[in-house]
């Protein structure tokens, strides 16, 4: 290793041979006596201003300010969370009619989607169209009378646990909405008896029939 | 003066100042040291009024912090760091002043080399041309390596004072110590052909 360093000095033994015939630069001849007058008078001036030039509270101030910036910036800036939040959005108006009126979507998409499965060309089809799960405007099994869990009087009280209300964590929480109580009109209420009763006297008639198929 | 103290050395100086503040003691390392922390300096910076300067200031610097000097090393490498820490200093405030100044008045202080070809033989052959054509060249190396070169080459220092004056591994200022005269040599050409 060193030989490299011993050739590079020979390579460059000209140069070095001139660097060391520069002439000497000497001090001033009152190099000393203005020292000694600085030193006498304490006339520091040039280590004054450089101490000036750094001082801790030059250097803090500023950073102390974006400090407390960054804090104020994330104690009142909302989450991005709760601008969504459903609660704070006005509820919407639930009525029986937008029920049938979902229920009466869902089964012509039904219909549809059986007779895309039955045609030939339905795998291909399928595949193209993204799956999409149609949504209930109340997920009845997770929904909650809010009138009802407030005032104790829910029948279901154990199965709305805090979770199912409210739930933190990553995870999409289940709850989906607070549904207002609105008494139904009577036609209504009427139109869905009669269908229930159809549909029951239709099956007391099926099973009828299915005992007197089997009597011998 | 004190003809014991005149014969003292350098650490026994500085003891002698650190202990009863004696001020002789200062004034004779200041006699010591000037010219060849002038030297080094002008060598370092290229500007003799500034150079004057910071060798003032190494010396204040010097007699106000007397006690951060430790015995177990030597004086000299102690000053020289000293001095060099303040001309690199000046070498970045310089640097500042040109990328923040609109009409570059720093531009006339650059050293510039001269060409061989606009010079006459007879001048070309003038020594102190050839001085001059050798401190601008200098001044055109990287501020790492011109220092360990002028250490090394002008100053004539030990590559172990280099090493504790830069505070780098002996390895490291002798691998910059050979870049630095490449990159002379590279300059000056014209002065020297291989």
């Amino acid at each position: 290793m060193n030989t490299i360093y011993d050739e590079n000095e020979k390579k460059h033994s000209q140069m070095i041979k001139n660097l060391k015939e520069l002439p000497q630069i000497k001090a001033p001849e009152n190099f000393d006596y203005n020292l000694m007058t600085r030193i006498r008078n304490k006339n520091f001036s040039s280590f004054e201003e450089e101490r000036k030039h750094f001082s801790w509270g030059k250097f803090l101030a500023p950073s102390a300010i974006v400090v407390t910036a960054i804090i104020l910036f994330f104690i009142f800036l909302p989450p991005s969370q709760e601008i969504n939040n459903s609660i704070l959005v006005q509820p919407q108006r639930v009525d029986s009619q937008s029920i049938v009126g979902s229920s009466n979507v869902i089964k012509k998409e039904n219909a549809n989607l059986s007779q895309r499965s039955n045609s030939p060309a339905a795998p291909a089809s399928e595949a193209a169209i993204p799956k999409t799960r149609t949504r209930l405007p109340i997920n009845n099994p997770r929904a909650i009378s809010l009138d009802d869990y407030i005032s104790g009087g829910n029948i279901n009280q154990k199965e709305i646990e805090r979770g199912n209300v409210v739930k933190s964590g990553n995870e999409p929480a289940e709850f989906d909405e607070f549904f207002v109580t609105e008494k139904p009109d009577q036609k209504t209420l009427e139109k869905y008896r009669a269908k229930i009763d159809s549909i029951k006297k239709a099956q007391m008639r099926a099973d009828s029939l299915k005992r007197m198929r089997k009597m011998p | 003066m004190n003809k014991q103290l005149t014969e003292s050395k350098d650490e026994e100086l500085i003891k002698e100042f650190q202990d009863n503040n004696t001020l002789e003691a200062y004034e004779i390392l200041v006699k010591r040291y000037k010219d060849p922390l002038m030297n080094f300096v002008y060598r370092f910076v290229g500007d003799r009024d500034v150079c004057t300067d910071i060798v003032q200031d190494t010396m204040i610097k010097f007699y106000l912090n007397k006690n951060s000097y430790r015995s177990f090393a030597k004086f000299s490498t102690w000053i020289y760091t000293i001095a060099a820490n303040l001309a690199k200093n000046e070498l970045k405030r310089r640097r500042r002043r040109t990328i923040f100044s609109i009409s570059n008045s720093d531009d006339e202080k650059t050293p510039q080399i001269e060409d061989k070809m606009f010079l006459a033989p007879d001048r070309s052959a003038d020594g102190e041309i050839k001085n001059e054509i050798i401190q601008r060249a200098l001044m055109k190396v990287k501020p790492v390596y011109r220092e360990v070169v002028i250490l090394r080459d002008i100053q004539d220092l030990s590559y172990e004072e280099i090493s504790d004056i830069t505070g780098l591994a002996i390895g490291t200022v002798k691998s910059r110590i050979n870049r630095g005269r490449t990159q002379l040599q590279k300059l000056l050409k014209h002065i020297y052909r291989d």
